[in-house]
């Protein structure tokens, strides 16, 4: 959205805080209200809202910059057709985003239903939207974000598993996957035992006694405190390809295909089989329905890459307890300086893919969000470090097989899976990108007391 | 062959600065049919780059008015004299475009090989600890070794091997690559991996424990008349000048590979003289008997790194070539080189708050990643003889070159197998 008026903005905003969603019912979600909302601004967003030069340039350069400044463009692997040029919002050809408001229903009458949620969704969209213009916003566009019941995404692939777990918020899990909240919120520590580099007011504008004293003792007030980063991309996923690659590679001797070894090759592209299930722990097949196994590590029983690849795209995004040739100990507090939290909503078609079933009308694709402290370390690390560099662990020639293939790699330049194997490792030349990048943006995800703050400026 | 380092540091004539910063751009811009293609042609330069110093405002703040002087850094095999003049017979125009900018270089029209060798050596300041990720590795041998493992990788995709016995693998890889004739030099040249140091690593130990009551007096110290006094460094990646991340941002993340030019100054006194030297020795020790399988202090991604101190001691300079993106990467060494790198940098000035000379400092993680940041320098140029290796592919080459050569229990091929 962009700000239309600055002055209806922030009125809207002193009252609207109270609709964002706050963690006080993590515990019992049943009392979040039927209906809600998220708001994240961009750096222009908070310019344009009133906050001061001297505050602005206190962000951030990886949010200031946002995620097409030429090295952010190099450093992220959007080239060719995922070109900043080319896409349909978030580059500079594009109107300039102030804001992201996200709106979400929750049909509270029945049991889980989607279509039922859908309708308050929309019913609450739309008298939002009847007071857009009164309260100084204009809608740019807006992506109808859908779910499947059982989170797969186009690929046919279950989604969103594996989560940290922010320390201190009640939420219990394998504590593994415990990360400090500094990982993930301004105002407390990270997993270097430091705090994150948060906002702060260098110039004194708007109601300053809302806002917490920078705990690092400089005096000035934290804007960041309870806040974080969002970081949004949209991605254009090809089914067709995904899976005629993975056909192709695995077909019969007689060119005819083979569904098993080919949805197997795909579970070992992704490191999970499509129904969710962790290929490190049922390495043969797919044992059957949803499967939310989250409690394994690689060290122990597939240290050598034998049953989920080390280039597979989950290992190489969350390597666990088997970072390069780190311990355990080690590899857990590296992987843990690099987590994010993910959020996925799909739009066009909802489709399922699989060996026998790969053409979905039109496009269809994934908004993929992720919410961290230290964008640079986190998101932009996931994304260069270890999906687009091709020397993760031992490889040599293999980028992330889903986010980080080229699509005109280098003359000589090679893009290869290689599967750890015995008596040798197999390679799968030269990988087609099936994942393109249409838009994209770094938000800033305020806290409900510094939504409140903004009103003041 | 051996690996070896050399700085050659020259002052610029003041008023040809910009010409040469301008130069050294134009360089770059045409180096791929230029000076890298010259220096891929010697076959025996790993690493080059020449950087332009003291030209404009010193990170500090510190208001000692300098010259501007024109580094020039090249990590090569064999030795100086050979290097330098082959580097000179061959780029003698690159060499005399860069250097006619600078104090005292020969008259082009009567200039030499050896003249522009003489004037290069005469200028060569001392490298204080060198590492090297893949020591006794030739840029011939790392080509070779590269070929080597991609023929083998193609012979192995080629059919399928299942059920074979690892050992019949291992054989027949042999014999294909003896019937190719393009691998003679597995036959004549013998090259082993360079062994951990184990006496040199318990003897380093014996003289560390000897020393120890002096060593933590010689802490204390520091401690409580030195570090307490000390400006530390306390801004954050947020606070860095944007002009100046600009302008390094420029020459990164092009390749898998990236530089790094650190240039900082030492606290005064000599007390900070003497720590930093001594950490100096106990690196050249470590780098020499534990640090010579691709992995220094815990790091695993460094080709070539080096400190150098010059202008009377006053002046520390780190140089690294690396893989991957140095921001992103930093954070992830704190932890196991934290020690090592405060040991080193906390005796210059702005540092990150350090405590008892190796605590605090690069463990402030912000601070720390801040202070990197900013101390670092513009490379000019910068060239890799082998961008599309990592440090690691380099060393598991060389051991299947070792493995492939030997004669293998069925375990042995097993393992031998898995390197590919």
């Amino acid at each position: 959205m962009k700000i239309s008026d600055a002055s209806a903005a922030k009125k809207w905003l002193s009252k609207s805080w109270q609709e964002m969603t706050s963690a006080r019912y993590i515990h019992d979600k049943s009392k979040i209200s039927p209906t809600h909302l998220n708001i994240a601004f961009s750096h222009e967003g908070l310019r344009q809202l009133g906050l001061k030069e001297e505050n602005l340039a206190a962000f951030s350069r990886e949010f200031r910059q946002g995620m097409v400044a030429p090295h952010r463009t190099r450093l992220l692997g959007d080239s060719d057709e995922s070109k900043p040029e080319d896409w349909i919002w978030g580059a500079n050809q594009n109107d300039s985003i102030d804001l992201c408001l996200m709106v979400f229903g929750n049909d509270k009458t029945g049991k889980d239903d989607l279509e039922k949620d859908k309708i308050v969704c929309l019913n609450y969209y739309r008298e939002l939207e009847a007071q857009f213009e009164e309260n100084g916003l204009k809608q740019l566009f807006f992506i109808d974000g859908q779910t499947q019941p059982d989170n797969k995404e186009h690929f046919g692939f279950r989604d969103g598993i594996s989560q940290p777990i922010i320390e201190g918020s009640g939420r219990v899990g394998n504590k593994d996957d415990v990360v400090k909240a500094g990982e993930f919120l301004f105002g407390y520590k990270n997993e270097f035992g430091v705090y994150p580099d948060a906002p702060l007011i260098v110039k004194g504008q708007g109601n300053l006694n809302l806002l917490s004293p920078d705990p690092r003792g400089s005096g000035l007030k934290d804007i960041g405190k309870d806040g974080t980063f969002m970081v949004m991309r949209q991605l254009d996923q090809d089914v067709n390809k995904f899976w005629s690659f993975m056909n192709e590679n695995s077909k019969n001797p007689d060119g005819s295909i083979n569904e098993e070894e080919s949805l197997k090759l795909g579970a070992k592209f992704m490191g999970r089989w499509q129904n969710g299930a962790p290929i490190t722990l049922f390495p043969d097949k797919d044992p059957g329905p949803h499967s939310d196994i989250n409690d394994f590590g690689y060290s122990k029983f597939d240290k050598d890459g034998l049953k989920c690849p080390f280039g597979s795209h989950l290992r190489r995004a969350n390597p666990r307890d088997n970072v390069d040739d780190h311990g355990r100990k080690i590899s857990l507090k590296l992987s843990k300086q690099h987590r994010i939290i993910r959020r996925a909503r799909l739009f066009g078609e909802i489709y399922e893919g699989s060996p026998t079933k790969i053409t979905p009308k039109g496009k269809v694709g994934l908004l993929f969000i992720c919410f961290n402290a230290d964008i640079s370390r986190q998101f932009e690390f996931l994304q260069y470090t270890w999906s687009n560099l091709p020397k993760n662990k031992e490889l040599y020639n293999d980028p992330d097989p889903i986010i980080g293939v080229k699509e005109k790699p280098s003359l000589g330049e090679e893009q290869n899976f290689t599967m750890q194997d015995s008596p040798v490792n197999k390679t799968f030349k030269n990988l087609p990108r099936v994942v393109t990048v249409k838009g994209g943006g770094y938000f800033f995800f305020p806290s409900i007391i510094v939504l409140r703050y903004l009103s003041t400026i | 062959m051996k690996q070896n380092s050399i700085t050659i540091l020259v002052p610029i004539l003041p008023d040809k600065v910009q010409e040469l910063v301008d130069q050294l751009r134009d360089i770059k811009r045409n180096s791929l049919e230029g000076v890298s293609k010259d220096l891929d042609g010697l076959s025996i330069i790993h690493y080059a780059r020449w950087v332009v110093i003291d030209n404009g405002k010193s990170w500090v703040n510190d208001n000692q008015k300098r010259e501007p002087k024109l580094l020039f850094v090249v990590d090569y095999d064999g030795n100086e004299a050979d290097m330098l003049t082959a580097l000179c017979e061959n780029s003698s125009t690159i060499i005399d475009l860069i250097y006619v900018f600078c104090t005292d270089y020969p008259a082009l029209n009567m200039i030499t090989t050896e003249g522009r060798v003489h004037y290069l050596t005469s200028h060569v300041i001392k490298d204080s600890a060198v590492y090297i990720g893949a020591p006794g590795r030739s840029v011939v041998q790392i080509q070779q070794e590269k070929r080597l493992r991609n023929y083998i990788r193609e012979f192995l995709d080629a059919s399928s091997w299942k059920g074979v016995p690892a050992q019949t693998i291992h054989e027949e890889i042999k014999s294909k690559l003896k019937a190719s004739n393009d691998f003679t030099f597995l036959e004549t040249e013998k090259k082993p991996m360079p062994k951990i140091n184990y006496l040199g690593m318990f003897l380093l130990g014996l003289v560390l424990i000897v020393l120890l009551p002096f060593l933590l007096i010689w802490v204390l110290i520091v401690h409580f008349f030195y570090e307490k006094k000390d400006e530390n460094f306390t801004r954050k990646r947020s606070q860095l000048d944007n002009d100046f991340l600009n302008d390094l941002e420029l020459y990164e993340d092009y390749k898998n590979q990236n530089q790094f030019t650190q240039l900082v100054d030492m606290k005064v006194g000599k007390v900070r003289l003497i720590s930093i030297k001594f950490m100096f020795v106990l690196t050249n020790f470590l780098i020499k008997f534990l640090f010579n399988q691709g992995n220094l202090m815990g790091i695993p991604t460094i080709h070539f790194a080096k400190w150098v101190m010059f202008d009377d001691n006053s002046r520390v300079l780190f140089f690294s070539n690396f893989d991957g993106s140095w921001q992103q990467y930093l954070g992830d060494f704190i932890d196991n080189s934290g020690w090592g790198l405060t040991g080193i940098f906390s005796n210059t000035k702005v540092f990150p708050k350090t405590n008892f000379l190796i605590t605090g400092g690069a463990y402030k993680e912000e601070y720390f990643l801040a202070w990197s940041r900013n101390s670092e320098l513009v490379t000019n140029f910068w060239y890799s003889a082998y961008p599309d290796l990592s440090i690691k592919n380099v060393n598991n080459n060389t051991r299947i070159r070792v493995q492939l050569m030997k004669k293998l229990t069925e375990r042995q091929a097993a393992k031998f197998l898995k390197l590919l």
